[in-house]
């Protein structure tokens, strides 16, 4: 955009956008470096933007401890597992009720709509998946949210924007629904599934909070569940006890420990980033027209 | 839709109940793709937990089940009320919510604006690009950081104000410095992110209002106020409902890899207390009162907050 005004307003704006955005990633940077550097310099505090006594040792160790690789396992299934359960599921309660002579359409997506205003809490559906015997399953997380209801508004208006006259044409030849929804609807829907695909994949990534909450056994635990373990635990300012420190933390420097985690953790995401800003940015805006 | 159903209201009730089995037969397939997954997930995972708030006013066993176990009435919501706890969680869990409504909330409206100044494209794709990481992190991962960086012993921070000659300062374990961390932390992870729906909202505006004031000797800062604020300010009162509607309901996964128990008195919020005590602790019916509560007042809000979004003329969200 033009703007009349000095241009040296527009440099201290520019100036103090750098600063902020600087600010932002500076901490990875610091992370990183830490990850890569010796336990002593850790220690003494060496280490900024660079690393200090580089070496991978404690990628090394973390590797031969096998915790870290198969917690990685871990994430990796339940992402790919749930990712597909969710674009699944959310196809095929979006596409119905993107049809707007579906009887009791209304009906459905009141209460539909009901699930964001009002839930049954915590506690509630942990006992309803206790009665179900799915503790310590992954079926657990998958299950408990297998729509969201966010990306199943989104989906439903990428739906809903199709031209009527394309489908019409082919139900007039005699097609079916679920000949419609395959060949004409999701061909036509790659850009949507796509947002959506990475939306679920990385919340799926990210959150531990279920993971938490309805796995208890160690071996079946995530990624970001044993890295909230270490931090919660690693700390020896803090006052909390070290009983639930894993193994990790008594041969290396916590600190160090934690760094080559949390740069492990993050790769996955690095690697799509690319992907995530585009695909996210246009789910922002689908979302946003509507609902 | 409309044509079909003023013919249907004309018909005669057979007619009318054989055009609807005309047409559930016809979308069949359409009912058999959905009806698995409203039954499966949002009957069960949504609607029988709400069914299931009834723990609260029962004293669930796991043997009894969710709809054996036997009633108490409003017991454990008269223990809820009357412990010291309630008014101390219920306290941390507005105050740190009105913490983030002040400083939060307004962080990527100021960006945006901000932003929107940046004349060159190139640099501004970059400071967005920037400025979304974080948003793509988990709470674990920038947990992890934010108390690496602040450690007294090995953190960078600390670092810095040692060498300028002051004592390192404890920020995770001082219930002074704990809120500030949480916001700041909070403002890190979705500011950047947060711009994307304003400057969407900005670009939006018709470039001959600006055309207009700047002919009337407007200047930037006039022009922001004048036409770039009023532009967004149905986007900014669609956000402020959304996060009012979630007032009472602050995340966990922030709070809980943040927290610790030297600042509990600050840092336990509702959730994750209905998580240590409920579930570390098995009191199930106390903690699903307290969720109860909380639900309820959730829904007050955001039936207020559409409510009054409404009467100032903007459109609501139902």
């Amino acid at each position: 955009m033009v703007q009349t005004g000095s241009r040296t307003v527009t440099v201290l704006i520019g100036f103090f956008l750098a600063t902020v955005a600087l600010l932002m990633v500076l901490p990875f940077i610091n992370v990183i470096a830490v990850s890569f550097s010796s336990s002593r310099a850790i220690v003494s505090n060496e280490v900024t933007l660079w690393p200090v006594e580089f070496n991978l040792r404690t990628y090394q160790n973390l590797y031969r401890d096998g915790n870290l690789i198969r917690s990685l396992q871990n994430s990796v299934i339940l992402t790919v597992g749930g990712t597909l359960l969710n674009m699944v599921a959310t196809t095929l309660i979006a596409f119905p009720l993107s049809r707007p002579g579906l009887r009791g359409r209304k009906v459905f997506l009141g209460m539909i709509i009901f699930t964001m205003l009002f839930s049954g809490g915590i506690i509630p559906t942990y006992v309803l998946v206790q009665q179900l015997g799915l503790l310590n399953t992954f079926w657990a997380v998958w299950l408990t949210a297998l729509v969201s209801t966010w990306n199943f508004f989104i989906m439903k208006t990428f739906f809903s924007t199709i031209p009527a006259s394309l489908t019409e044409a082919a139900a007039i030849d005699g097609a079916n629904d679920v000949y419609i929804l395959v060949r004409i609807i999701l061909p036509l829907s790659l850009p949507a599934i796509a947002t959506l695909t990475l939306f679920y994949a990385v919340g799926h990534w990210n959150s531990y909070f279920n993971v938490m909450l309805y796995i208890t056994r160690s071996r079946l635990h995530t990624v970001m569940v044993v890295l909230v373990q270490m931090i919660r635990s690693v700390d020896p300012q803090l006052l909390e006890t070290a009983a639930d420190a894993t193994e990790l933390t008594r041969f290396m420097t916590p600190e160090g420990v934690q760094a080559a985690a949390i740069v492990i953790a993050t790769v996955p995401i690095m690697l799509v980033y690319p992907f995530l800003q585009k695909y996210f940015v246009k789910g922002v805006m689908i979302g946003s027209l509507k609902q | 839709m409309s044509v079909t159903t003023t013919q249907i209201v004309g018909l005669s009730r057979e007619r009318r109940r054989a055009k609807l089995r005309q047409d559930l037969y016809r979308d069949r397939y359409l009912y058999a793709m959905m009806l698995p997954v409203f039954i499966g997930f949002f009957v069960l995972f949504r609607y029988v937990p709400m069914y299931g708030v009834t723990i609260a006013f029962r004293n669930y066993r796991i043997i009894d089940g969710m709809f054996g176990s036997p009633w108490v009435g409003t017991r454990h919501f008269e223990r809820l009320f009357r412990s010291p706890e309630f008014v101390l969680i219920l306290r941390n869990t507005l105050l740190l919510n009105l913490y983030q409504l002040i400083f939060q909330f307004p962080a990527p409206i100021i960006l945006a604006l901000l932003l929107n100044e940046v004349p060159k494209p190139g640099f501004k794709r970059t400071l967005q690009s920037v400025m979304y990481v974080p948003y793509f992190l988990s709470w674990a991962v920038l947990g992890g950081i934010i108390i690496s960086l602040l450690s007294p012993s090995t953190g960078i921070v600390n670092a810095i104000i040692q060498s300028l000659g002051f004592e390192p300062i404890f920020f995770m374990m001082s219930t002074r410095w704990w809120p500030v961390v949480f916001i700041v932390s909070g403002i890190w992870n979705s500011a950047g992110w947060g711009t994307i729906i304003y400057l969407a909202a900005i670009s939006g505006i018709d470039p001959q209002l600006y055309e207009a004031v700047r002919i009337d000797g407007a200047n930037r800062l006039r022009q922001t106020w004048h036409i770039t604020l009023p532009g967004i300010r149905g986007t900014i009162a669609i956000l402020l409902i959304l996060n009012l509607g979630r007032f009472i309901d602050l995340g966990f996964e922030q709070v809980w890899v943040l927290q610790n128990p030297a600042v509990r008195s600050v840092a336990e919020v509702i959730p994750t207390y209905v998580y240590r005590i409920g579930l570390q602790a098995m009191q199930y019916s106390y903690t699903a009162a307290l969720g109860l509560f909380q639900s309820l007042i959730g829904l007050a809000l955001v039936l207020t907050a559409n409510w009054t979004i409404r009467a100032m003329g903007e459109e609501g969200l139902f």
